[in-house]
């Protein structure tokens, strides 16, 4: 982790607490882009000051949260959001979302970042956890689905960006059809089947930062990172 | 829905995940799944797919699951930082201590375990008993555990974990133990260690045993893998796979005998991807269980720093009485059982 930095390379980072950091790492370094990008594993505020960019993975939101604030990482990470992109995949959209429902007892700490509420395993357990081709827009070769690994994934409930925030920019819907037939807590007066029933977004934007509640790290297919560096981290580091 | 990645061929080649604990590995990821090309852009959901299956097992790398005994001890775990809950009525020190046919907890105790916390909770069933599979996915589960540490059910056979939409975790002692139990349909691998003895040399040996024989696998031709293959008793195409990749084919934890810190950074530098813990955190004569738990979670993640895990290693009280391991010990070597 102490390579020297090269001031033509744009330096990602991936928080390496807990979770599936390492699959980020792998489609990150086999991205071929013309900027040259140095991805760093972060586990210590040292890390992290490294980086332009951030992206926190899949794992235990409440675990990488415990971890971050035992490794000091709790303030720079909320810091580092506010001024640089990051990129939260499941758990991280969790801790990228400015509240959420189904809080572990007593709540659980978040970062914040993005104007979103969302509903932790939204699903249910396992057994509910699922795969289906994803339409992302803005993606290379967009007219190719993208495919969506979704395993006790959050749901996006409510958008609610304030007049001084960026705009949300929705990236990715799935099909009505696939929502969660059990959920209790959130009655939406909207039919079901409402296409604009915020349930149905898998990925937005918010300025600099991106957010998706399934797991491209767990594909082969790395259009999406190439999004996420294309379109969120190369802009604010020019 | 779909009968999970089962081609007409055999088993779908299951994903190599990249071990957190080892991070110059082969990266590797999900399977190309053969409906995606097919589903195009429909709006068809698949569950319980191996692609889902696996997948919450990377989820979970370079964490702690513990087991748990009741809902206050699940909630101690969540706040301590653990990735998971295995829920059961007595932890394997216990299940030796007091003999008799160990069996699935209590559905009401698990149910309770899992209204108790947000993360995954996972359930033993007897290896080969597949209705108490049955019945633990029916109450939704997120990971079943075909445990030696209970009492096995069938001398023979294990499940068929291809079956179920709910994931499995089975234990294993070397590589061909390991890919047998893929090729069932496990998602998910630990070291069988030795449950229940505070005593980390067997989960030592098998996660040496496991590392040694994929990197010699690796250096193999294809005719010798053939050889290895009916040597180690494993299916063919899963021992290619591994010997290319250099990992086994699925996420791998230790467990078995894992009580302290340093144990649990020892496994991961072995090459494990997280850490089980049994009986080492809530079966201590003295000190807080919460503190060593929250300690082992740290060492987990910090495995590679030696100054952290000096640091979170003081004053976490005694460590579980550990026992010698031997033939004679109460309630025998759990780790024999399965074939």
């Amino acid at each position: 982790m102490s390579q020297p930095r090269r001031s033509e390379a744009v330096t990602v980072g991936i928080l390496a607490l807990q979770g599936a950091f390492v699959e980020h790492q792998a489609i990150l370094q086999k991205l071929s882009l013309r900027t040259r990008l140095h991805v760093v594993l972060v586990r210590t505020p040292e890390d992290l000051q490294q980086c332009d960019a951030l992206i926190i993975p899949g794992g235990e939101s409440t675990t990488i949260a415990l971890l971050a604030r035992l490794a000091g990482l709790l303030g720079p990470l909320r810091e580092f959001v506010r001024v640089k992109p990051v990129w939260g995949t499941c758990a991280g959209a969790i801790l990228l979302a400015q509240s959420i429902e189904g809080a572990k007892k007593g709540g659980q700490e978040l970062l914040g970042g993005i104007s979103v509420t969302v509903q932790r395993n939204g699903w249910g357990s396992q057994v509910e956890s699922f795969e289906a081709p994803l339409e992302v827009e803005g993606m290379r070769d967009h007219e190719r689905p993208f495919h969506g690994v979704f395993i006790r994934a959050p749901v996006i409930l409510s958008l609610h960006p304030s007049p001084s925030d960026p705009p949300i920019q929705i990236v990715s819907r799935i099909s009505a059809s696939l929502l969660p037939r059990t959920q209790t807590l959130v009655p939406l007066d909207e039919d079901d089947t409402d296409p604009r029933d915020p349930r149905t977004i898998v990925a937005l934007r918010q300025g600099r930062h991106l957010l998706s509640t399934f797991h491209p790290e767990l594909t082969k297919d790395d259009r999406f990172h190439e999004y996420f560096v294309r379109e969120c981290v190369l802009p604010s580091v020019a | 829905m779909t009968t999970p990645s089962t081609t007409s061929s055999g088993v779908a080649t299951p994903p190599v995940p990249q071990g957190a604990g080892n991070p110059t590995g082969t990266p590797v990821l999900a399977p190309t799944r053969s409906t995606q090309a097919k589903d195009g852009g429909s709006s068809s959901g698949s569950l319980g797919t191996f692609g889902v299956k696996s997948g919450l097992a990377q989820m979970l790398k370079g964490g702690v699951i513990m087991d748990v005994i009741n809902a206050e001890q699940a909630r101690i775990a969540e706040e301590a930082g653990a990735c998971a809950v295995m829920a059961l009525e007595r932890v394997p020190a216990d299940i030796r201590a007091n003999g008799g046919v160990a069996r699935m907890s209590d559905p009401k105790m698990i149910k309770e375990i899992v209204d108790a916390v947000t993360i995954p909770v996972m359930a033993k069933v007897r290896i080969g008993h597949f209705v108490e599979a049955q019945i633990l996915q029916a109450i939704g589960i997120d990971y079943i555990d075909e445990s030696e540490v209970l009492s096995p059910a069938d001398e023979e056979h294990h499940i068929n974990k291809h079956a179920y939409k709910v994931p499995f975790v089975c234990g294993a002692r070397n590589l061909g133990e390991a890919l047998r139990r893929i090729s069932e349909g496990a998602a998910f691998i630990r070291t069988k260690g030795e449950a229940g003895t505070g005593n980390v040399v067997e989960a030592v040996r098998h996660q040496r045993a496991v590392m040694s024989e994929i990197r010699k696998a690796s250096v193999m031709s294809e005719e010798e893998l053939y050889a290895y293959a009916k040597d180690i008793q494993a299916p063919f195409h899963l021992l290619k796979e591994t010997a290319r990749t250099k990992r086994l084919p699925v996420v791998n934890f230790a467990a078995g005998g894992i009580a302290t810190p340093a144990d649990a950074a020892l496994m991961m530098q072995l090459g494990c991807d997280g850490v089980f813990v049994g009986s080492g955190i809530f079966h201590v004569s003295s000190g807080d269980p919460a503190k060593r738990a929250r300690a082992i979670v740290q060492a987990v993640t910090h495995h590679n720093n030696p100054k952290i895990l000096a640091e979170i290693s003081e004053d976490i009280g005694e460590a579980m009485v550990g026992i010698t391991i031997t033939d004679e010990m109460k309630g025998g070597r759990m780790a024999s059982r399965g074939w």
